[in-house]
């Protein structure tokens, strides 16, 4: 008798009006989609000993990720993102600390974590002497979705990947990006309730990148949680709901990609080149009330402002009466990208992409 | 254009020196060739067991058939090597062609039972060992001149005339399950790893057992095939005679047995080494060490004490044994039990090896 008593709570709660007989069940599938965190990380730390050297890569992280949604992990190489996957997808054991996915602890139940998840690892695991359907029905085989739904199934992410017509290619003969489709879907293969993209586009031209990202954005409609770990911002910019920065090992934020925006302390950046300089200009600039701060760059002065769009005629005058000829003008919201350089002074142009990395067994 | 060129050798060289284990392998395989090589081919053959009867009725011991006897244990081909026969003095006929049946010796003489000089003296070989034959025909003849007698001397090949390619075609049968393995099964499971395919396994549900099992029986198929087949061109190409079905059983029991021991052992190689050079430099250094003691291809016989011990631990060498006794001579259980032993022994070693350590590639 308790149960539809919690149920009518529940349903005044959120105040959404439905037909009566199926509004309980939508709502309590509601509750539970806006409550429940399907990944609890805690206190999660990872540290590498090699002979006297002593490498942490990751730092005592804990956050949570919110059933359904596409959660992304972003910094530069070596930030330790990859490892926190391998931790999260049962490939390493954290040094210390504990990571839920559902009910199972990565640990202890990692064979239970195995049966849940779908992983798309940064290094290709595709057999590409092997045609595009036969890697899928292996791994069908091997995640254990049934004999008798398999080659439907199959089929069915074929088309998904728009690879129908390549069915029955070897891999080995497919592009970069259909490579990449074809393991996005493979991973999603027995429709894991958390799908683990790492690094998806790297090294893909900016072509076949919109594709996988039209790929996960559809993969998402499917309720599935995705967790997705990039150092592309616009990648992250795009697909994710909520982002969490990770630099040296440490989650530095995490947020929506707007409210990291608004973190910034600065409205707008303002840009302005120029040929000669006066350190004079510098310091009136620096003194009016809008400005947070001043750079000065390769011929450019980098100005952080709130509400730019406003100071920069003043600005503008400033150069006029100093007589300092403005080259050009640039005035633009800041990017993730900014948001990241504000919050660890890094720059992630500086970063160049990983070389594939075998990680084998072997010990000579 | 020297600038270039200068710059690769350099690389190579660098490369070359900063991998000691490379270094050892490029000087251990000429050293082998020269060792093994040299040493398993060609050797003189010394000790041939045999056996020496004197024909029913008997009465008493004839001065041929003990002159006979002195003659062939003191002949020698050379005269610092060992004496060439090692002779068994038999009490009738029946025991020493049951002894030449279960392989204890490789010949026996038959001695008249009166000094006739017109009755003949019987030779009974066992012509499934390459050259021993031809050695035993020679050396017999030569000792009974040497004691003077006149009697003309009756050789029968027990089994047959068995030429080169069916003594060597049975070896090439262990060979081919040896070699397949060590490089087609090795390579690919490195190259797997290096592929990221194994790790792939490892974020989905399946058993590590699974990818044991399945690993190791995918190895020891195909390994059997490539053995069945080489077994297949030996009777229809090379001529060999299978004589019953329970002999055609045995073979494949032998090459089960022997394709499961391989793989296995494979797989723990295959696990301990993580470049695909350091493994075939290793691999190309023991399957021709095996292959070369296994006299596949030149009687044990032939070889120094020092190279046989490598036989008594080569597994290789009990698989080409007993392939021999069976398709070449007939014989079985009763005579092969003990290479069927080995090789159990062998295998399970193997399969426990191969298990544990590529398990240890897994955690």
């Amino acid at each position: 008798m308790a149960e539809p008593d919690q149920g009518q709570v529940n349903n005044k709660g959120t105040g959404t009006v439905k037909k009566p007989d199926k509004r309980g069940q939508e709502t309590d599938n509601l509750v539970i989609a806006r409550d429940e965190n399907i990944i609890r990380i805690e206190h999660i730390s990872k540290i590498f000993r090699t002979g006297h050297r002593e490498v942490i890569a990751v730092n005592d992280v804990s956050f949570d990720v919110k059933k359904g949604e596409i959660f992304g992990l972003l910094g530069p190489n070596g930030a330790g993102k990859s490892t926190l996957i391998r931790i999260l997808t049962t490939l390493m054991k954290p040094t210390s600390g504990r990571a839920f996915l559902d009910i199972y602890e990565v640990t202890k139940d990692d064979e239970k974590v195995r049966g849940i998840i779908g992983v798309c690892p940064q290094n290709s695991t595709l057999d590409i002497e092997l045609t595009a359907y036969d890697n899928l029905e292996f791994y069908g085989k091997l995640v254990n979705v049934d004999d008798n739904l398999l080659d439907e199934r199959i089929w069915e992410l074929l088309k998904m990947a728009d690879l129908s017509d390549r069915a029955h290619s070897r891999v080995s003969t497919l592009s970069g990006g259909m490579r990449r489709k074809l393991e996005i879907v493979r991973a999603f293969l027995h429709r894991p309730l958390i799908l683990f993209l790492d690094e998806p586009t790297i090294g893909l031209d900016p072509e076949a990148r919109r594709e996988v990202w039209q790929q996960i954005s559809m993969l998402n409609t499917e309720k599935i949680t995705i967790i997705l770990t990039t150092h592309y911002m616009d990648e992250a910019e795009k697909l994710c709901e909520r982002i969490a920065f990770v630099d040296h090992g440490r989650l530095v934020s995490l947020d929506t990609p707007a409210n990291l925006k608004l973190a910034m302390p600065a409205g707008e950046l303002i840009e302005l080149g120029y040929d000669q300089m006066n350190d004079s200009i510098i310091s009136i600039i620096r003194n009016n009330h809008q400005v947070i701060s001043v750079e000065k760059k390769d011929g450019i002065l980098q100005i952080s402002a709130k509400n730019g769009s406003n100071l920069l005629p003043v600005l503008i005058a400033e150069f006029e009466k100093s007589a300092i000829t403005i080259t050009s003008i640039s005035i633009r919201s800041p990017s993730l990208e900014d948001v990241f350089l504000y919050l660890t002074g890094k720059k992630f142009g500086d970063m160049t992409s990983d070389g594939p990395v075998i990680h084998s067994g072997g010990s000579l | 254009m020297l600038r270039g060129a200068i710059a690769i050798f350099r690389r190579d060289f660098k490369k070359f020196t900063s991998n000691p284990f490379m270094l050892i392998m490029t000087l251990a395989m000429p050293i082998m060739y020269l060792l093994i090589f040299g040493n398993a081919i060609g050797g003189t053959i010394t000790g041939i067991p045999i056996g020496a009867v004197q024909e029913q009725p008997y009465v008493h011991e004839t001065a041929l058939y003990s002159a006979g006897i002195d003659q062939l244990e003191r002949f020698h081909t050379q005269p610092d090597k060992p004496a060439l026969f090692h002779v068994r003095v038999f009490t009738g006929e029946p025991m020493a062609k049951k002894a030449l049946a279960d392989g204890e010796i490789m010949a026996y003489v038959v001695f008249p039972s009166d000094i006739e000089p017109a009755r003949t003296i019987r030779l009974y070989m066992d012509s499934s060992e390459y050259t021993v034959p031809a050695l035993v025909q020679s050396g017999i003849t030569g000792a009974i001149a040497a004691t003077g007698a006149k009697n003309p001397i009756e050789a029968v090949n027990v089994y047959g005339v068995i030429d080169y390619l069916q003594f060597f075609g049975v070896g090439v049968i262990v060979m081919a399950i040896f070699m397949t393995t060590m490089f087609g099964g090795g390579l690919a499971l490195i190259r797997d790893r290096e592929m990221g395919i194994i790790e792939g396994y490892f974020v989905t549900p399946v058993k590590r057992s699974s990818i044991i099992l399945g690993t190791i029986g995918s190895g020891t198929v195909k390994a059997f095939f490539a053995g069945f087949i080489i077994f297949l061109i030996d009777i229809f190409i090379a001529g060999v005679i299978i004589r019953s079905p329970d002999d055609f059983l045995l073979v494949l029991l032998v090459l089960f047995m022997t394709s499961i021991g391989v793989t296995s052992l494979v797989v723990s190689l295959a696990s301990r080494f993580s470049s695909q050079q350091e493994y075939s430099s290793v691999i190309a250094f023991f399957s021709l060490l095996l292959f070369m003691t296994s006299g596949a291809f030149y009687p044990v016989l032939g070889m120094p004490s020092w190279l046989r011990w490598i036989t008594v631990i080569n597994p290789e060498f009990y698989a080409v044994q007993a392939l021999r006794s069976i398709i070449l001579r007939g014989q079985g259980i009763s005579v092969i039990w003990f290479d069927l032993l080995a090789l159990a022994i062998f295998s399970a070693g193997a399969i426990a090896l191969g298990i544990m350590t590529y398990r240890r590639t897994l955690e």
